[in-house]
């Protein structure tokens, strides 16, 4: 090859090197010249982090000031995924795993379950403690644990464990429907929401406004520096009407009488349950149901699984029975019944019932005494829950008349207390007795008459001949009549019988109402027939104590009771607390003169609820108390006392249960 | 000494010098708080050393004596790579270096310039010979074997510079281009179907998947942008919010808040443009360019077809690698990792760099018979 050639190859070769050139030019242009702006935002993108800083939730407080709901920070020790491969992770993690006394393989696991983006922290151990941070803290000097970061948040704290908590609730991450519902009230996955009690009722007022922090990030997550922020609001503080001392001592009686009557053989009594009322406001001073759980438990990790086995666990601990269940009232009920027959005329304080023991309308009924109260006025009959009188009195009265007057009580309705699960109960009209037993029958029945039917169907079938058919079809008639006979015998019961209201004017049969409208129900006996709506929270305040809202007494109605009338429902409940009357053995020695009535439901096939309502001082009523032991057998033995240890909690008289345990101890 | 070509070697200076200063930058970001804040800076300044060094003996040595050394040195070079892939050090899954003394040292920088010292030798002892393809065969022979022991470190982007060299050699000593262009394109074209049938047929290839994905990545590197993408996309936002100034020496983001990986070795580009911007990069290419035009004029004007033929195959590897380099960091070029000469840190390719430059001006000093 001569020279020549080769000059004119290098020039070819110069050629390729100078258009190579320029294509890395015009790429680089490109990028720098025309792309600036794009680039540059995601280089900003790239250092720049919204770390959300979660608000303080609001505090619970009762009346005197106790703090029965705070907060205290919770350290999460967390890995910040920085693309790492595994052996790069290796010595990070054992070491973490020493510092946090687990195995490397818990922590591995930890990390594989969950694969967030790039530079988002992995949470491996919530909740340690405060040595553990400072161990790693140290250690994060040595740059020995790249990655690893300790990130704070608020814990709710239940200073009290069981006390109080199906009033306070507890929180939990906010659940998928939670989440579709308030999404626009700014939740978000993973935010904490109220699941139960004023923690769920007053979940707007509790939870605070979300604080921000910008904060510039190296490629490792690390804050390099604080770019601003916007401070969390934290969230407003409960003050409620609830005394902690009164609500602790009706907790531990609660637990008495379930551990009482369990002793005694009644095993079917599992829970109880119980409330106190100032009858002058409606406040609410103790609201317990028997079982009870920690709510603090939601506070640590809590899978689903362990969660669901807490929510289903025998005994229901997570139901609120003072509010949620509803029992048929037994004798408390009389005053109803008293108070309608009073009112209508049919009876008047001087009235009088002869009782031998026993009752005749239609067949024998027999009062809870066989031995017979003798003759027996309105007074008297409270006093010695004579269901002879009360059965002649309904009767007189009617049950519509009776029903009219329970309503008027508040009876059969919610009471409007904050908390949501309440129920209604039940004042048995005709109608609702028509649909209950139907209901009844339809389940008895129906399936007999159908069974008949698909049985000659095969069979006429199957027959050979017409004769034969005729034959099966008459048989199938007969035994369909047969049924129906039976049907029909309780098919009179679907109408409303006198027994009925003989049933109702004791309190027994279809009546059922929760403790809380039992309470609600004496408290206006008490006061004169006052109902006000029952409530918890007093008062929203500020954390700087600024007081942002404040609730008073609510009335609701005004019972159409005279004060003559009431005067003498309330000596006979005087009555029942004083020599004679049902309750005696738990107040004989009782420092103030109190009123009361025992009741004792009957429940098919099982032990009786033990019921009491009453209210203290009998001449200047402060509070009214309403006690369910369910199937705790009769009411004056084991509910009444449950009540009178209350009363002795807030008057500050030293409890006989008390002196009795701390001598057995 | 007023034979010497001073234009390329101001060049060399002015790329090495501002390298330095990159280097500094990229390097601050890396270390821990103060603490070996400058050993990179050192030991790219004892590579400098070491290649000066170098430099000055491959420019007065006769070159037309290396002649001699080519069987040598070619079976050295065959025996290294051989120890590599034995002994060697790992490093990011492949075996590239070996340790002497306190250094790591990397025999496939040099085993570059022993095949372009032996093919420019082989191909002039044939010269005008080169018209049939299986006149081809011995050269492409003579590079396979190191060629194929570099891959099996494996270290692609290096294999690929010899069939780069390889191809602008045999151009220039005369090959006909529809050859070279069946065998680049084929050689291209075959490895672009043998992966494509790979990643869709599953058919055996003997690279492993991290390769696969750096060679494919920079199609789309939004479609693994925590993975493979990740180092694509993070240059391009580098050299991208540079702009025409650049966000101030020390002052990128990507940089120093070391988003940007590899930023004193592969991605050193990526921090120039970032810190100092189009201006800083036009710069950096201009010097480039100054020195590899240089380079080129060496080849024309060499005395003899040894003299050019080696300067052919030094520009070609210069080019190479600038190519690469940068193709990498602005996003057309997959991730091969190879340096950008005498910029990015590494000392081994420091003194390879700068004793191919020393040999350039030797072919240039002795262009003509008499000198001094």
């Amino acid at each position: 090859m001569d020279k020549k050639a080769a000059l004119k190859r290098i020039n070819v070769f110069l050629g390729v090197i100078v258009f190579i050139f320029l294509v890395l030019i015009a790429r680089v242009s490109y990028l720098q010249l025309m792309e600036t702006e794009h680039y540059r935002t995601l280089a900003r993108e790239n250092t720049l982090r919204l770390i959300t800083i979660p608000a303080p939730r609001g505090e619970i407080f009762d009346r005197h000031g106790v703090k029965l709901v705070g907060n205290r920070p919770l350290y999460t020790v967390s890995l910040i995924n920085l693309g790492q491969t595994r052996e790069e992770l290796e010595p990070v993690v054992e070491r973490l795993a020493g510092i946090l006394d687990r195995t490397p393989e818990e922590l591995w696991e930890a990390i594989e379950n969950q694969s967030p983006r790039r530079y988002e922290p992995i949470r491996l151990v919530k909740d340690v403690s405060l040595e553990i941070v400072s161990r790693i803290e140290e250690e994060q000097i040595d740059d020995c644990l790249r990655g690893v970061v300790i990130e704070l948040e608020p814990m709710r704290e239940y200073p009290y464990g069981n006390s109080l908590a199906h009033v306070l609730g507890y929180i939990r991450e906010i659940q998928p429907d939670q989440l579709k519902r308030h999404k626009a009230d700014g939740y978000r996955m993973g935010d904490v929401f109220g699941q139960a009690g004023l923690e769920n009722a007053m979940e707007k007022i509790l939870r605070g406004t979300k604080g921000a922090r910008q904060v510039e990030v190296d490629a490792y997550g690390r804050p390099v520096r604080s770019l601003g922020v916007k401070n969390p609001v934290p969230g407003n503080d409960l003050v409620l009407t609830i005394d902690l001392k009164v609500q602790q001592a009706a907790e531990a009686a609660l637990t008495w009488a379930v551990e009482q009557a369990q002793k005694e053989g009644h095993d079917d009594c599992q829970a109880a349950s119980a409330v106190v009322l100032d009858v002058r406001t409606g406040e609410v001073l103790a609201l317990a149901s028997y079982p009870a759980y920690d709510p603090g438990i939601f506070a640590g990790d809590l899978s689903a699984e362990q969660a669901q086995a807490l929510m289903t666990a025998p005994g229901r601990p997570f139901y609120n029975r003072a509010i949620q269940s509803t029992y048929p009232p037994g004798s408390t009920f009389k005053m109803v019944t008293a108070v309608a027959a009073l009112e209508t005329g049919k009876i008047n304080h001087q009235f009088t019932v002869f009782d031998p023991g026993y009752f005749y309308h239609e067949r024998r009924y027999t009062c809870w005494n066989p031995a017979g109260h003798g003759t027996v006025n309105v007074i008297k009959g409270l006093q010695v829950s004579c269901n002879t009188f009360f059965w002649e009195v309904g009767l007189r009265t009617g049950a519509e008349t009776i029903a009219w007057f329970a309503r008027e009580f508040g009876l059969g309705r919610k009471t409007g207390i904050e908390l949501a699960g309440e129920a209604a109960g039940v004042v048995p009209t005709p109608e609702y007795k028509r649909r209950m037993v139907q209901a009844e029958l339809d389940r008895r029945f129906g399936p007999q008459f159908e069974a008949v039917e698909e049985k000659y169907r095969v069979k006429i079938a199957a027959a050979a001949s017409g004769e034969r058919r005729e034959q099966l079809r008459r048989e199938k008639e007969r035994e369909i009549a047969r049924i129906q006979a039976r049907y029909d015998r309780y098919a009179w019961d679907l109408v409303w019988r006198d027994y009925d209201t003989l049933n109702m004017a004791i309190g027994q049969g279809i009546n059922s109402y929760s403790p809380l409208q039992l309470a609600n129900y004496v408290a206006a006996i008490a006061n004169g027939g006052y109902i006000y709506q029952p409530y918890l929270v007093q008062r929203v305040t500020a954390p700087d104590g600024r007081i942002i809202s404040e609730f008073g007494p609510q009335l609701r109605q005004r019972v159409s009771v005279s004060a003559a009338h009431l005067d003498l429902i309330r000596e006979g409940m005087y009555r029942a607390t004083q020599p004679g009357g049902t309750a005696y053995g738990s107040f004989f020695d009782f420092p103030l003169p109190t009123a009361g009535k025992t009741g004792t439901a009957e429940v098919l096939n099982k032990n009786d609820h033990a019921l009491y309502v009453g209210f203290a001082p009998y001449e200047e009523p402060e509070i009214a108390v309403s006690v369910v032991v369910e199937h705790g057998g009769k009411g004056s033995k084991l509910a009444a006392p449950v009540a009178r240890k209350i009363m002795d909690a807030y008057f500050g008289f030293v409890s006989r249960g008390a002196s009795a345990a701390i001598r057995n101890g | 000494m007023k034979n010497l070509d001073y234009t390329l070697i101001l060049a060399a200076i002015a790329i090495i010098a501002l390298g330095l200063v990159t280097i500094a930058s990229a390097t601050q970001a890396t270390s821990v708080s103060g603490e070996a804040n400058f050993v990179f800076i050192w030991k790219q300044l004892l590579g400098i050393a070491l290649g000066t060094s170098a430099f000055v003996f491959f420019l007065f040595w006769r070159y037309e004596e290396l002649a001699k050394y080519v069987k040598v040195l070619y079976g050295a070079n065959l025996a290294v790579l051989l120890a590599v892939l034995l002994v060697g050090h790992s490093a990011g899954g492949a075996q590239r270096w070996v340790q002497i003394g306190p250094f790591l040292f990397q025999p496939s920088e040099f085993a570059k310039l022993v095949v372009i010292i032996g093919l420019a030798f082989f191909l002039s002892q044939r010269e005008g010979r080169l018209d049939r393809f299986r006149d081809l065969l011995p050269a492409l022979a003579y590079v396979g074997v190191p060629a194929l022991l570099i891959l099996a470190q494996p270290d692609l982007g290096t294999a690929v510079v010899f069939i780069a060299v390889t191809v602008g050699m045999l151009y220039i000593a005369g090959a006909r281009p529809l050859w070279l262009g069946t065998l680049a394109l084929g050689g291209l074209g075959s490895m672009v179907v043998w992966i494509w049938a790979h990643l869709n047929h599953g058919i055996w290839i003997p690279l492993k998947d991290y390769q696969i994905g750096r060679l494919t990545i920079f199609l789309d590197p939004w479609s693994d942008w925590q993975g493979a993408g990740y180092h694509m996309i993070q240059s391009q936002i580098a050299i991208g919010s540079g702009g025409l100034w650049g966000r101030g020496l020390f002052s990128g983001s990507q940089n120093q808040l070391h988003f940007l990986p590899e930023q004193h070795t592969d991605f050193i580009f990526s921090v120039l443009a970032e810190e100092l911007g189009f201006i800083g990069v036009v710069i950096l290419l201009s010097l480039f360019f100054i020195l590899i035009y240089r380079g080129v004029r060496i080849a024309a004007q060499a005395k003899d077809q040894f003299g050019t033929l080696l300067a052919t195959g030094i520009v070609s590897m210069l080019t190479f690698h600038v190519l690469t380099n940068v193709g990498m960091a602005t996003g057309i070029m997959p991730v091969t990792g190879l340096p950008l000469p005498l910029f990015s840190y590494g000392p081994s390719s420091m003194v390879a760099t700068l004793t191919a430059l020393g040999l350039l001006g030797n072919v240039w000093l002795r262009r003509q018979m008499i000198v001094f």
